[in-house]
């Protein structure tokens, strides 16, 4: 049964062109989504429209039966769903510890709040070793844990990530998306853009294809892989007139 | 030395109600990137409140920060909503932001200009004319006093930014926006309260310059490009860099201000913001420009 | 409506050209041809006064677009230029009996010299440093020349009359300030179409990407806030002459500057005739508020709210709106 439902949705930056141009998805609780396209496809966009960091001109979004449009970000976030944005969107002068405190900042209960730090760092034992020191003096894989840990002391019932091993040695990003799948084992619905799409969507249960804007096609993961249109996006084989 | 030392108290003493007076024109930056050059202007509107308030009231003009911090406060809060909230996230609005701060400075200058004409005032509180003496140098009371204030104020401020929920979330916005926004800190609301802040940080300024210094309207270009040196020296948005540029530069214009007169004075924070210009054009501790 | 534009294309095209150069052709004439209404028939000194004031604001405005405009930085304090020019010509005249109709060319070099320097140490960096460095720009200059006393310090410095007959004697500064304007614009003008001005709009847009678009941003700002420094510093040469008395007071106050920058964002910064617009629109304003409430205050109140209202209403100018919901008329379409 699918809980998060985005149906035609238009969307763009301010008075801009619009980015995605009639996108439709459905995502089942628990399970992964890996979202693979080329750059510009508008792929960080869709998470941002979920997150209600974007305006959506058209189309409609519902969670768990309701809708998403004309939530704030702190309201979508209310609602359960985490976004761990490309840009590595740490607080670099704040210290570990202060990092994982502004991921439960929506959270009234500080205790509550340090209780799920506890549990984080449990998760990741090289944040707790971490703890006091400055975010910015982290290794790039350290931070993605960060981000990774900041967005669970929320306990989301969907986690979005943008482009986790961006830069990483793919050693580091396995880590990443073994974290991934422990939390996809917890119950935790996740949903994960990724460039190398071998790598992504060999973690992940179904793979979504985006171009200009729109959902070209989806899978389950292998057979993604296989498909020849994927060749297509991905080597520039494509619209050369031969779609037609 | 015992003169060099006099200079350094009267320095540090100054010092220290620059600092308040810069610390609201940094917060302001550091959460929206606006340089506000109404800043000084909004300090001498403020000034003229505690003027009136001593010389109608009987009001001291140190605790006359009763008045001027909330009427700053909620004066931030409207022009807040009325000029900046639809225009801080559209980039093309944002880059004119400035010089709608601009435009603000003289609006207000010649308002009160025009009400209360170009002539120096000051409240006249009795410390404003003693000094403590201590072995060889002397204090002056007023300025012991404001610094006094101001280092309470600022103490709250950090307090405030330390340890409350709306503190993190001040901090969240200001190191990096995007992030802040991702966790849930509605950043509309957050800028508000900092325009708030900042303006009633102004405010407070207003009262200890309304004894310190004498002022009148146009005075306040002066004002704003002597905080926006120091600033700019300390690095932008950064309070820290906010207080060390106000102790540093405060000092320095004082031993510039006995050798060569105080017209030459404020030219030290000038020289010194072209000086930081050329060495290390983010400031001591900004952070480093793009690219 | 883009179709039917689309298929008349190429005549109106003509059809603008055609009129631009009518409408150019009737304005040399015109502001040529206008003093001699003053040499025939007298009583126009006013009329004159007004006219190279006003051609003496469309070289500040256009050349202040330079860096405001075409590059996207904000300078609060080119009235500095104007005081370079002035002083320059001032030091010229009085200790080296050069008169300013001759100085002025070189009193606008050296303006866009010390603009030259003044731009390597202030446009490092991106951004709001360069605003609050050109304010303390202003007050520097104005502490500088204030104590200086070899040209009168804040008591200011008298030059002579131009010795002609007292109705004449505005005609050569007429014809002065109109050479000014139209060498201002037409800079403008040029440099807009030069690669130059290209990589200046690149600039304005997204500086990062211009740099690694292989644009020398740093010396492409500096050169045009020398270049912008130009021409007004020959206007203030002149002007400098035409009061027949300097001080720092008359050219060194923020609202001087503030009027620059107002001019040219009312006109529409970025755009060719924005400045003139600007420039026309805002000395007839500025006449008629001086001529109703006088008061410095009230001045700089009304500059204040001028501002305000265009910067919340029309960020683009009057030009700059026009242009966008293309209601511009082909005569102010040098872009
Ligand atoms: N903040 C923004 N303002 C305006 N346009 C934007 C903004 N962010 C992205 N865009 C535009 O939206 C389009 C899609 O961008 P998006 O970031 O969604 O692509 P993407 O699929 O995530 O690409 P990548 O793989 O490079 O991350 C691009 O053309 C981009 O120029
Ligand atoms: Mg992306």
């Amino acid at each position: 049964m699918p809980h998060l439902v985005v149906k035609d949705v238009v969307a763009g930056y301010g008075s801009g062109p619009d980015i995605l141009t009639g996108l439709s998805l459905d995502v089942e609780e628990g399970k992964s989504y890996c979202i693979v396209g080329p750059n510009g496809a508008g792929k960080s966009t869709l998470l941002k429209a979920i997150c209600g960091l974007v305006n959506i001109r058209n189309g409609t979004i519902d969670f768990e039966g309701e809708t998403l449009l004309g939530l704030r970000a702190d309201q979508v976030l209310q609602r359960g769903i985490c976004f761990v944005p490309q840009d590595r969107s740490l607080f670099p002068d704040m210290t570990v510890r202060e990092n994982l405190r502004m991921g439960g900042y929506i959270l009234k209960d500080r205790n509550e709040v340090e209780r799920r730090i506890d549990e984080v760092f449990e998760m990741f034992p090289i944040l707790k070793e971490r703890a006091s020191q400055h975010a910015k003096t982290m290794s790039g894989g350290q931070q993605q844990q960060l981000l990774l840990g900041r967005a669970l002391v929320l306990r989301p019932k969907v986690v979005m990530l943008d482009e986790p091993s961006l830069g990483l040695a793919p050693k580091v990003s396995k880590q990443i998306f073994d974290s991934m799948n422990q939390l996809k084992d917890a119950g935790i619905t996740i949903i994960v853009v990724e460039q190398n799409a071998r790598m992504g969507l060999g973690y992940c249960d179904w793979g979504c294809v985006l171009d200009l804007g729109k959902l070209v096609f989806e899978g389950a993961s292998r057979t993604v892989l296989d498909d020849p249109r994927m060749a297509e996006l991905y080597l520039g084989t494509r619209r050369t007139g031969s779609e037609k | 030395m015992t003169q060099a030392i006099q200079i350094l108290i009267i320095g540090l003493t100054l010092g220290g109600v620059f600092a308040l007076m810069a610390s609201g024109l940094t917060l302001i930056f550091g959460v929206m990137g606006i340089v506000n050059l109404a800043h000084a202007a909004f300090m001498v509107a403020a000034a003229f409140i505690s003027f009136f308030a001593y010389k109608g009231l009987g009001l001291d003009p140190i605790a006359s920060i009763v008045l001027t911090m909330p009427v700053m406060f909620v004066v931030g809060l409207v022009v807040y909503r009325l000029f900046f909230a639809r225009s801080i996230d559209d980039p093309k609005k944002r880059s004119v932001l400035v010089l709608v701060t601009f435009a603000m400075a003289l609006v207000i200058e010649g308002t009160l200009g025009f009400f209360f004409s170009n002539i120096y005032r000051s409240t006249n509180p009795p410390y404003a004319y003693d000094a403590f003496l201590m072995g060889p140098f002397y204090l002056p009371k007023g300025q012991f006093y404001a610094t006094l204030m101001s280092a309470l104020i600022l103490g709250a401020l950090w307090a405030m930014l330390r340890f409350t929920r709306l503190g993190y979330a001040i901090r969240a916005t200001t190191h990096n926006r995007t992030a802040a926004e991702v966790v849930g800190v509605n950043v509309d609301r957050v800028s508000m309260f900092v325009f708030g802040i900042g303006m009633a940080l102004a405010g407070a300024s207003g009262s200890m310059i309304s004894f310190l210094f004498s002022f009148y309207p146009g005075k306040h270009w002066e004002w704003v490009a002597i905080l926006l040196s120091l600033v700019v020296l300390g690095g932008m948005g950064s309070l820290l860099g906010a207080l060390i540029g106000a102790l540093s530069l405060s000092v320095i214009s004082a031993f510039v201000n006995s050798a060569y007169g105080p017209t030459w004075s404020p030219v030290t924070f000038y020289l010194a913001l072209f000086a930081i210009l050329l060495i290390r054009p983010q400031g001591l501790l900004g952070k480093k420009p793009e690219l | 409506m883009s179709t039917d534009t689309a298929i008349a294309g190429p005549a109106d095209q003509t059809d603008a050209n055609r009129s631009r150069r009518i409408f150019l052709g009737i304005i040399i004439v015109a502001t040529l041809a206008f003093p001699l209404l003053q040499v025939f028939f007298g009583g126009f000194s006013y009329w004159l006064h007004m006219a190279l004031f006003l051609y003496m604001n469309i070289a500040i405005a256009s050349s202040w677009n330079i860096i405001g405009g075409f590059a996207g930085y904000i300078s609060l304090g080119h009235n500095v230029f104007f005081a370079i020019g002035g002083y320059s010509a001032a030091i010229l005249f009085a200790y080296f009996g050069v008169s300013p109709f001759i100085a002025f060319p070189l009193c606008g070099l050296i303006s866009m010299g010390f603009g030259f320097i003044i731009g390597m140490m202030t446009l490092r960096t991106r951004g709001p440093t360069f605003i609050i460095s050109t304010i303390a720009l202003v007050l520097l200059a104005k502490i500088l020349l204030d104590n200086w006393d070899y040209i009168g310090g804040s008591n200011g410095i008298s030059l002579p009359l131009l010795d002609m007959p007292v109705e004449y004697v505005k005609l050569p500064f007429y014809y002065a300030m109109l050479a000014i304007a139209a060498g201002s614009v037409f800079l403008g003008y040029s440099v807009r179409r030069w690669k130059f001005g290209l990589g200046l709009r690149a600039i304005s847009q997204d500086e990062t990407k211009a740099e690694v678009a292989g644009i020398p941003t740093r010396f492409y700002k500096t050169l045009a806030f020398a270049l912008s420094g130009l021409f007004i510093g020959m206007a203030g040469a002149l002007w400098g002459y035409y009061l027949t008395y300097l001080s720092p007071a008359i050219f060194l106050t923020i609202l001087v500057g503030a009027k620059f920058v107002l001019m040219t964002i009312l006109g529409g910064r970025g755009t060719i005739s924005g400045p003139i617009v600007g420039a026309i629109i805002f000395i007839s304003a500025n006449e008629f508020f001086v001529a109703q409430f006088g008061a410095t205050e009230l001045n700089i109140v009304a500059t204040g709210v001028l501002l305000l209202l265009v910067l919340m209403f029309f960020p683009e100018g009057i030009v700059g709106t026009l242009k966008r919901n293309g209601k511009l008329p082909a005569i102010l379409d040098w872009d």
